[in-house]
């Protein structure tokens, strides 16, 4: 079992959860096989969740680190943020009417369709290199065909996009 | 009426058109680092420029429409309105794993030292506390630091890695302000509920509680349907027309403040007063724009030249600061 030195820096602030250390194991042996700076760390006790190892991640990298751990069929618990107090992800999707388009507005993310053709027409907001990307996949589309965020995206901007892309679907 | 002198800037005002010569001879340079959404992009490193619908630097193309591409071409169209030397670009491929943003960081230190760039601008990339910790560390030790404005992925992580004094510009949309307000917050997704309503009456409070806690640069420009600017925490100026709702859905009209912003300070301006036409400029080529929520920020750039043409002489005479800053 290997594990970086305690006195190595990292605390990007997100953390995996695990039921079973050899989850743990494996999780940071695939996440870490991608490409991806992570630490094997004890969780914090409020946080533990069955074993005494978690994975320390960047919190940011959370959609794609968790679509990889379940492509991987890697069992996990959940990705939380290492300070306790944090509050939750965002839930809240405020939407906008403009007349002949809606604006959907979740976290940082805003996703504008047409409702006549129910086309995308726009996504502003973020701050993540995936979202210039996701806005040359998702643009022009409709809703019905654009593929979800959460497929493409690897971080939480990719992720509140997500949110508001689902928010639309519902309208 | 209070405009504020930042000391380090020791500049002239510019009026219509610049003489190149009154700046600091050939080496003044701005330079911005961002990553592309352009996956086999690798590091490259140049003075930009813009043909046609791309954008050149380092012997390679690459896209104007979205993300840094978009602030590259709004501050880009601004210096070559003023007749001022372009900028300089640190760039590279990245869809979200890192692996451009790990590029550039690296470099940026290396790259800092040997162009002395006097404005700094940081733009999309992951937002890694990490890489901006160690970029802050080198740019405190050099004898003269630039001028530092952050949006986006390197705001985040800027305020994340508790670093946001040691920038001079941060542009926040109101999400964002939220975010920089909330002191356990790393990433805007992770903002507490009661920050994240969307009243705009609510960012001066955010304001004032993002400096307390250390969590903003020392001026803020606040982008939104009223854009704010505060420095040391204070509302100095709010600009709330022309007001053109149709903006917020246009992605990159974010950026385009930032470019906006960023090539005023380099053409000599003083921070609020930069800060303050930025956000005017960008109204305003809203407005020229007749944009619908399906505009491009192209098309909003494409207006900057106009407008600067028309309200230049009016914007820079002390009676719009006047306004704006009179309680």
């Amino acid at each position: 079992m290997k594990f970086r030195k305690e006195k190595e820096e990292f605390n990007e602030g997100g953390i995996v959860l695990f039921k079973e250390v050899s989850h743990a194991i494996r999780g940071e042996k695939v996440v870490r096989g991608k490409g991806y700076e992570v630490k094997l760390v004890a969780p914090p006790p409020e946080l533990r969740m069955g074993c005494d190892l978690a994975l320390e991640i960047n919190l940011v990298e959370q959609a794609g680190i968790e679509r990889l751990l379940k492509n991987t069929k890697t069992p996990y618990v959940k990705v939380v943020p290492v300070k306790k107090e944090t509050s939750e992800l965002l839930e809240i999707v405020l939407i906008t009417d403009f007349g002949e388009w809606i604006m959907a507005k979740a976290g940082n993310m805003k996703l504008t369709f047409a409702k006549e053709s129910r086309r995308i027409v726009n996504i502003s907001g973020g701050g993540c290199p995936d979202i210039p990307y996701l806005h040359a996949q998702l643009v022009g589309k409709t809703l019905a065909e654009a593929p979800r965020p959460r497929e493409l995206g690897y971080t939480l901007c990719a992720m509140m996009l997500d949110r508001a892309f689902v928010r639309c679907l519902n309208i | 009426m209070n405009v504020l002198i930042f000391p380090r800037l020791h500049v002239p005002k510019i009026s219509q058109r610049l003489d190149r010569n009154i700046l600091h001879g050939g080496k003044d340079i701005m330079l911005i680092a961002g990553t592309l959404p352009e996956g086999k992009m690798p590091l490259t490193i140049g003075e930009v420029s813009l043909t046609d619908t791309l954008l050149a630097a380092g012997g390679r193309t690459f896209g104007c429409t979205q993300g840094t591409g978009t602030m590259i071409t709004a501050a880009l169209t601004v210096t070559g309105y003023f007749g001022l030397k372009p900028p300089h670009v640190i760039v590279a491929g990245d869809m979200g794993d890192g692996k451009g943003t790990k590029e550039i960081y690296q470099h940026l230190p290396e790259l800092i030292d040997k162009i002395k760039p006097r404005v700094l601008v940081l733009h999309y990339c992951l937002p890694v506390m990490a890489f901006l910790k160690r970029l802050c560390t080198s740019v405190r030790n050099l004898p003269d630091k630039p001028f530092m404005i952050a949006d986006a992925g390197a705001m985040y992580a800027a305020k994340a890695a508790g670093l946001a004094s040691d920038f001079d510009i941060f542009t926040p949309d109101p999400s964002e302000m939220a975010f920089l307000a909330d002191p356990l917050a790393t990433h805007p997704a992770y903002v507490s509920k009661h920050l994240f309503s969307g009243n705009i009456e609510e960012v001066p409070a955010q304001i004032a509680a993002a400096f307390m806690n250390k969590a903003a640069a020392k001026l803020l420009l606040v982008k939104g349907k009223i854009d704010h600017i505060a420095v040391s925490g204070k509302v100095l100026a709010i600009i709330n027309s022309p007001d053109i709702p149709h903006l917020e859905p246009i992605g990159g009209t974010g950026d385009t403040i930032t470019g906006l912003v960023s090539a005023l300070i380099y053409a000599g301006l003083d921070p609020a007063h930069a800060a303050i036409i930025a956000a005017k400029t960008n109204r305003t080529a809203g407005l020229f724009a007749l944009p619908t929520p399906a505009t491009t920020a192209v098309q909003i750039i494409e207006q900057f030249p106009l407008v600067l043409g028309q309200y230049w002489q009016e914007w820079t005479s002390n009676q719009l600061i006047a306004t704006l800053t009179a309680r």
